[in-house]
């Protein structure tokens, strides 16, 4: 009888242990899981209406298409130039009626020094396909929050005024006007150029 | 007898030391002879730019490390020495005083890199187009180079 409550001690006991460390485990799971965002969590985005050369242009336009939006500016030498030649080449991967269904939209935070006009010769330079919009710093701001982006006006004495600093993300916004992928900087066009087909097919 | 042998072998010494100095000018080589340029190109621009970028790696032969502290072109108004680095989520693009080339090694200016950034340019870069670039060493050396204008699509050139 004796011996029996001691096993029934030692298996409380063990039992306990257990459990414990099990709850630990769980709570330390929660906590990482809590540290680094998911993949699920995708900033709002939304639409937005800013200026182009031909007149207003608004998310809602391009109901129907897949839109890839970058944010940058025009007296960038290297990066948004990388940026914009990558989907300009994932844009002539796909066939022309999959390209058809795409618009890129150049978002210039810049709009002290970038016309709409500007922008028009700047972008179409790369594809088609593409247009460059600006606006009243307010609205770009709230845009670039929403989007989940960042920028800087930084002054470090260039002669080529101030710079911009500033995220290079692309932006995958669905056929409803929904933000749906954060592409990062450095995406190769053909990984690009298969994100964006398989949005379509999604249609 | 040994502490001769010692003393003479010294003063040879302090000869052939003196004499290295004398033949190499009292100084060492400079960045202009010691510094090879290898395929350098500037990147094609869209209409309406104001701005460019040329790339190129740097090699120096030398035993001592050089320095590119600035650049001109035929193509701007100015070119100013720049890198890229990526902090806080945002490329950032600074520009830096000097780039260093190692001595025997050698340094890299790419896209996403270190780059001379062409400003107020004259007119757009057309693939097919030269820039004439005049690289300026911390020594005051200078050597010139020729960057054919490139198409570029990708973060690394493609030559």
């Amino acid at each position: 009888m004796a011996s029996q409550s001691r096993w029934f001690r030692i298996f409380l006991l063990l039992f306990f242990t257990l459990l414990g460390m099990l709850a630990y485990l769980l709570v330390m799971e929660n906590h990482q899981r809590s540290a680094s965002p998911s993949l699920a969590a995708v900033p709002e985005g939304g639409d937005f209406v800013l200026q182009s050369a031909d007149g207003p242009v608004s998310l809602k336009d391009f109901r129907g298409k897949v839109v890839l939006l970058y944010f940058g500016y025009t007296l960038c030498p290297d990066v948004c130039p990388t940026s914009l030649s990558t989907m300009a080449m994932a844009l002539k991967q796909l066939k022309p009626e999959e390209a058809e269904q795409v618009r890129v939209i150049f978002v210039s935070v810049d709009p002290g020094r970038d016309t709409p006009e500007r922008l028009k010769k700047y972008v179409q330079y790369f594809h088609k396909n593409m247009v460059g919009v600006t606006g009243e710093k307010k609205v770009i701001d709230d845009l670039v929050r929403r989007y989940g982006a960042i920028y800087r006006i930084v002054d470090d004495g260039s002669g080529a005024g101030y710079l911009v600093d500033h995220s290079s993300t692309i932006y995958l916004v669905d056929q409803r006007g929904k933000l749906v992928k954060l592409i990062p900087h450095g995406v190769t066009p053909e990984s690009l150029a298969a994100i964006v087909r398989e949005q379509i097919g999604k249609h | 007898m040994m502490w001769m042998t010692k003393k003479i072998n010294r003063l040879v010494l302090a000869l052939l030391v003196a004499l290295a100095g004398c033949s190499g000018g009292g100084a060492p080589s400079s960045a202009s002879d010691d510094v090879g340029i290898d395929s350098a190109y500037a990147r094609a621009t869209p209409p309406g730019a104001r701005v460019g970028a040329a790339f190129m790696t740097l090699k120096n032969a030398g035993g001592t490390v050089h320095a590119l502290v600035s650049a001109r072109s035929d193509v701007s108004a100015t070119a100013e020495l720049h890198e890229h680095v990526h902090k806080d989520g945002m490329m950032q693009m600074r520009q830096v005083a000097k780039i260093d080339v190692p001595a025997g090694g050698e340094v890299r200016l790419q896209p996403g890199g270190y780059h001379i950034m062409l400003i107020d340019l004259n007119h757009p870069l057309s693939v097919g187009d030269k820039v004439t670039l005049t690289l300026i060493f911390d020594d005051g050396s200078e050597r010139q180079v020729v960057a054919p204008v490139k198409q570029i699509g990708l973060g690394m050139p493609r030559n």
